[in-house]
């Protein structure tokens, strides 16, 4: 007996060490990821107030729960599986608002639409002529659901399989989300192209 | 160019999508670069597509400010 309570004492200053060293390269791991975090996080949310808030908390949550992230997992869905819960959980979004309007036209409809618009130099891509608010404004014109799932594939580059683990939803949804979602945004955009020539 | 479907190729426009994504089938996606060299049309719509992407993620990029970055880094434990 005497024996195990001497290998215990000897060992848990090594044990600590470890953990602390392991927590030390949890936080430096979870910082270099902060920016690409908020990257998406601003997008997911409608101001900056909101998205500064919500990567806190999520910074937060993360440093004390450290030791329910398996190291060699992907950390930086982690995190956004982590800033996507306390999102809901804030109860900022709104009720589901699925987008009941017919999308009959097809994909190369906004490109049609741009086109027919005229107005293109012949140097000129025709995508030059959105400008940043009209992208800004036409993604919070998107419904949540939709979304989010846009933010994290198109903005944030993750796999369909990671947006399904960090939204908790079937891949099959993913991809009818980010299909349909697309199209609501093309169709966002074909709206304030049209402002603009008006 | 603009007037109509010069190739009427529904299914060409059912592709873009998932080829811009890189999710086609090896079949589906040498299908898909037969009929793009072949139709300008379609090409000139795929190009937009992956333009649109690039541009969209270009549009939406904000930075984080400074002053949340060091907040992040005071949320650090103290050392035990």
């Amino acid at each position: 007996m005497a024996r195990v309570a001497e290998s215990t004492s000897e060992s848990e200053p090594r044990e600590l060490a470890i953990e602390a060293r392991n927590r030390v390269r949890f936080e430096e791991e979870a910082l270099e990821l902060a920016d690409q975090v908020y990257r998406v996080a601003r997008r997911l949310v409608s101001t900056r107030e909101e998205a500064e808030d919500l990567v806190q908390e999520t910074y937060a949550r993360a440093f004390r729960s450290w030791r329910s992230y398996t190291p060699g997992t992907n950390m930086r869905a982690w995190l956004l599986r982590i800033l996507t819960n306390l999102n809901i959980d804030k109860g900022r979004r709104q009720q589901r608002t699925p987008d009941e309007q017919p999308l009959e036209e097809g994909d190369y409809f906004l490109y049609n639409r741009m086109e027919q618009a005229g107005g293109a130099s012949e140097t000129e891509r025709v995508v030059e002529r959105l400008s940043r608010d009209d992208i800004v404004g036409a993604m919070s014109a998107v419904p949540e659901d939709f979304r989010d799932v846009i933010v994290l594939v198109d903005i944030g580059d993750f796999t369909y399989a990671d947006a399904a683990q960090i939204l908790d939803i079937p891949i099959g949804t993913v991809m009818s989300r980010l299909h349909r979602g697309r199209r609501i945004l093309k169709r966002e955009l074909a709206e304030r192209v049209g402002d603009h020539h008006e | 160019m603009s007037e109509g479907h010069a190739c009427g190729c529904d299914h060409c426009e059912e592709l873009m999508q998932p080829y811009v994504d890189r999710v086609l089938t090896a079949e589906e996606h040498a299908e898909a670069e037969r009929h793009l060299e072949g139709c300008s049309y379609c090409a000139d719509r795929y190009r937009f597509e992956a333009e649109l992407r690039i541009y969209v993620r270009d549009a939406c990029c904000e930075e984080m400010s400074p002053e949340l970055k060091a907040r992040l880094v005071a949320l650090k434990l103290p050392e035990a």
